[in-house]
């Protein structure tokens, strides 16, 4: 199986997150409000659409709210093979977790 | 929120709309107006907008742009090619048409390619000079007490070495002189004489690049005895055999010295104003006859090379006086430095300030090219918008399936690029067979320079250019029609166009009318100048210079061709009749005005010149030295000279020059002595008190019993006896005559041309219209014919609307090439007036032409029989 890499992660991890809200603006808002980091929209955008490409997000066009001045949204939904590779890698990861000392977890 | 901003907004977003794919365009805008709202909140609006800016050009990025690869180029080169086929086909079917297109824009383009290759070839005169912008040429400028200012560009010897000492801006700087001398090259058997000497400072070639085959650049002329030869002069004088390192004897008057050739020079380019065979030290003149330090000798050019970052105004100041300071005969003469980059093309002064020069001719053949493509795209506009209604179908069943108006003009420009790229390709080839022939009457090497990218890329620009530019128009015109109207069958070609089109076509005439103004005007004042009496014999008349041996045996020589028979008289003069050899405004007489700055022309004699020459005597006497010993103080003057001095009584007068009373025993009838374009000059013809070494011209009359070419053999035979080292070379006055008319000749050989080429596009033009213009009123002339109208009367129905814009093209046009005339006999002395008859030829000949071609095509239409154009419906 393709592994993903970080960015990818995060954005399918928000798709999942966010359900019926997940479109471009929304994502890139969450991202820089949660993890305080600055993250450029075509960005999110980019991997989006690579992600939909890869199969594991699919869209279709949504609302259009007056904030955006009446264009519609592309909701993006997670697809079960986009949760199975998030469930994978969380695990690959939590299985890496568990080879560091915990002396050091504690430490902070 | 100003609108500059907005619009900028705008801008962006279509940049957007453009480049992404239009699946994702909805969404991916609604996106940034979302955050371009949350960010008006955070930060306010200033920001807001520039983040938005920022935000969607981000969006440039492969994984975007790339998505649309599919739907965005595939679709648009489809449908290109299918123009392309299109057009062709119609430019196909239409022979007639598109050979009218084609080759009125081939010839216009065929012409402006010739011009600018000759442009290009004027502004690179001497650009090629590394470091060019440090080199300068040193000015005079002389002020007169009137404030009057005069410039001119020879400079005393000891100029470059002063500078060269005295000032810190200056890296180096040297004399270029250009002496009118006869030397000798002798190297083995082989012999050569040059006529023009030149002498530089060593330092020449390291301010200018003409590149050295062979030798060093830092030693080449350190040694006074050493010769720096072209690679042409080389091997003229070695053949094969390698020049370098070899001993050249250059013999000039008494001296005979050996030379050896310490450098070889790649052969000039045709673009610089240096012109020369060989360069010789001026250290060997120095070391043999002393230095020439007299500051009122202007006998060189003096050409200076700054250090890098040196100031021009500085160093300006500081040599601005260095005449007047060195001299101290009251002369008011100031220095200044012109840069060489604007020598060529810039070199006139007026009154003391730059006032252009050769960029005048430049600027007209400008004109003329993109008159000439001008008018050739007229045509193309013109016949483009007259057939329109052949076109209207077409248009009307592409737009009702669906063609948007963008594609049609596409469809329309790709067209328009055709017919150029064609006509551009037939342009080139013609330009390159006829630029051989092109170069003889310009007097011109001009070369298609196909190897330079440069070259190819400004001509496709061209072309390009103007078939876009052609095809504009039509294109909107043709795709603005609306298909409900046109296949209801209601097309009619609105008035408001045919207006257009006569607007243009009387552009298009009023340029030729020009160039046919100039053309008569031109043709005028060139026979003119031709069947100016010269004042003197040409015919039978021919110079030699006195080289060699020649000097000492000059009287048996002399006597010689005499008692053959083969000499009626012979004289001998300091430079030939055909050419000044110095003048000043020195000279003092009786009566001067100490203001009164007249140049006059020195010319020394040593007897007989009215014999020899044919020059007439219409007072006094022609010198005699045998008679009168005292005539070698003599002088003869000309009318002019008689009139610039004022005499009432010449005869007797005494003119001092160079510190001799001369006295005057004759008066000559004015001759040209300059140039024919001038007025005559004043002339003193002085004795030969300064004996054989200002005489070393010798001019002699043919005996008319005998053939010229036994004359000349008789001469040769003697040159032989008397001066066996030279070679004979002589020369025609006639010819040498001949030659002061080239420049106005290749003038006149460039305005037909161009005039020819004007009228034959207009003409195909105005035969395209007139052709259409008859089938789109076929019927009408049937159903004149059957009411009982005569074929004359249609003729001048039919021609009176098209001449119409041809006579506003002669009264629109007639006042500026009148002007436009005027101006350019300005720059003759002599000169014809400008007559009113020269309109009316040229507005007549015109209106004929154009009539011509008219009524050809409607003649034809007119003797139709109604029954044939009026069966079908």
């Amino acid at each position: 199986m393709e592994l993903l890499g970080g960015f990818e992660e995060l954005v399918l991890t928000m798709v999942a997150a966010l359900k019926e809200d997940a479109y471009g603006a929304a994502i890139t808002e969450e991202i820089e409000t949660r993890l305080k980091r600055e993250v450029n929209l075509s960005a999110v955008h980019v991997t989006l659409y690579r992600l939909e490409d890869k199969g594991y997000i699919k869209s279709s066009l949504g609302g259009a709210t007056n904030e955006r001045g009446g264009r519609r949204k592309r909701i993006f939904t997670i697809t079960s093979a986009g949760m199975a590779i998030l469930k994978t890698m969380r695990e690959a990861r939590l299985d890496l977790w568990k080879l560091i000392p915990q002396l050091k977890v504690s430490g902070r | 929120m100003n609108k500059q901003k907005n619009s900028l907004l705008r801008a962006v977003m279509r940049l957007l709309e453009w480049f992404c794919p239009d699946y994702l365009y909805e969404e991916i805008e609604g996106d940034l107006i979302e955050r371009y709202n949350k960010n008006v909140k955070v930060y306010g609006e200033r920001v807001a907008k520039r983040k938005l800016v920022w935000n969607a050009l981000r969006f440039f990025r492969p994984g975007i742009v790339l998505r649309n690869k599919w739907t965005l180029n595939l679709i648009p080169l489809y449908m290109l090619t299918n123009y392309f086929k299109i057009a062709s086909r119609i430019m196909i079917r239409n022979k007639g048409y598109s050979m009218i297109n084609i080759f009125g824009l081939a010839i216009g383009l065929t012409g402006a390619i010739l011009l600018g290759l000759w442009i290009t070839r004027e502004v690179s005169y001497d650009q090629f000079h590394q470091d060019k912008h440090r080199i300068y040429n040193v000015w005079n400028k002389q002020i007169h007490k009137g404030g009057e200012a005069f410039c001119w560009s020879a400079t005393p010897r000891v100029l470059a070495p002063t500078l060269q000492a005295d000032f810190s801006a200056v890296e180096s700087a040297i004399s270029y002189a250009s002496y009118n001398d006869s030397y000798l090259f002798s190297a083995g058997e082989k012999r050569i004489i040059k006529n023009i000497a030149n002498f530089v400072d060593p330092d020449f070639l390291k301010i200018f690049t003409f590149p050295l085959l062979k030798g060093n650049v830092n030693k080449v002329l350190e040694n006074p005895n050493s010769v720096v030869l072209t690679e042409r002069f080389a091997k003229s004088l070695f053949g094969e055999k390698e020049a370098f390192g070899e001993i050249v004897t250059v013999s000039q008057g008494e001296f005979n010295i050996p030379f050896t050739v310490t450098g070889i020079l790649k052969n000039l380019p045709s673009n610089t104003d240096f012109h020369f065979d060989f360069l010789l030290p001026f250290s060997f003149i120095e070391s043999n006859y002393g230095k020439d330090v007299n500051w009122s000798n202007n006998s060189v050019t003096t050409w200076v090379k700054l250090k890098e970052g040196a100031s021009l105004e500085a160093l300006n100041a500081g040599i601005k006086d260095l005449k007047k300071r060195n001299t101290n005969n009251g002369e008011n003469t100031q220095l200044f430095l012109y840069p060489l980059t604007r020598n060529h093309l810039y070199s006139r002064f007026e009154n003391g300030v730059p006032a252009g020069g050769r960029i005048e001719i430049i600027r007209i053949l400008g004109i003329l090219g993109i008159c000439l493509v001008t008018i050739a795209c007229i045509n193309f506009i013109n016949l483009s918008t007259a057939r329109a209604s052949r076109r209207s179908k077409e248009v009307a069943v592409r737009k009702v399936n669906g063609a948007i108006r963008y594609s049609l003009v596409t469809q329309f420009l790709c067209e328009s690029v055709l017919v150029a790229i064609s006509a551009g390709v037939i342009s080139l080839v013609a330009a390159y067979f006829i630029l051989p022939f092109f170069n003889v009457l310009v007097q011109q090497d001009l070369t298609l320079n196909i190897k330079d990218i440069s070259f190819w890329l400004g001509l496709f620009v061209i072309v390009v250019g103007v078939g876009i530019i052609a095809g504009c128009y039509p294109a909107f015109y043709l795709s603005s029609f609306r298909p409900a109207r046109i296949l209801k069958g209601a097309f009619a070609a609105g008035n408001g166009k045919n207006r257009l089109r006569g607007l243009l076509v009387t552009f298009q005439f009023g340029f030729a009318l020009t160039l046919i103004v100039s053309t008569i005007v031109v043709f005028q004042q060139t026979i003119f100048l031709q069947n100016r009496d010269s004042g003197y014999e040409k015919n039978n008349l021919v110079y030699q210079y006195i080289t060699g041996d020649l000097i000492k045996n000059f009287e048996a020589y002399k006597n010689e061709l005499i008692s053959t028979g083969a000499a009626i008289s012979v004289t001998r003069t300091s430079s030939p009749i055909t050419e000044r050899l110095s003048n000043t405004s020195g000279m003092k007489w009786k009566g001067k005005d100490p203001e009164d700055k007249t140049v006059i022309e020195r010319f020394y004699i040593d007897e007989g010149i009215s014999t020899t020459a044919g020059v007439e005597i219409i007072l006094g006497r022609d010198m005699d030295i045998a008679k009168y010993p005292s005539d070698s103080t003599a002088i003869l003057l000309n009318e002019a000279a008689v009139k610039a001095m004022g005499f009432k009584d010449p005869l007797g007068e005494i003119v001092e020059d160079s510190g001799i009373e001369w006295h005057v025993v004759g008066v000559v009838k004015d001759f040209v002595l300059t140039s024919p374009h001038r007025a005559v000059e004043p002339i003193v013809m002085q004795g030969c008190k300064f004996g054989p070494n200002m005489l070393n011209v010798l001019h002699i009359r043919l005996s008319e019993n005998l053939g010229v070419k036994d004359n000349l053999k008789t001469i040769a035979d003697l040159h032989l006896k008397y001066n066996q080292n030279y070679p004979f070379e002589y020369y025609f006055v006639d010819t040498e005559y001949e030659r002061k008319f080239a420049n106005i000749e290749s003038t006149l050989t460039i305005t037909s041309l161009f005039t020819g080429i004007a009228i034959l596009i207009g003409c195909l033009g105005l035969l395209g219209l007139a052709t259409y213009m008859v089938e789109a009123r076929i019927k009408e002339i049937g159903i004149r014919k059957v009411m009982g109208s005569s074929v004359f009367n249609i003729i001048k129905l039919l021609s009176t609307s098209s001449l119409k814009p041809i006579v506003w093209a002669i009264i629109l046009f007639s006042p500026g090439a009148w002007l436009a005339m005027k101006w350019w006999l300005q720059s003759y002395q002599y000169r014809i007036s400008f007559s009113i008859w020269v309109l009316v030829a040229a507005a007549s000949s015109i209106l004929a032409i154009a009539m011509i071609t008219i009524t050809l095509q409607v003649y034809r239409a007119a003797r139709i029989n109604p029954v044939n154009s009026l069966r079908s419906e």
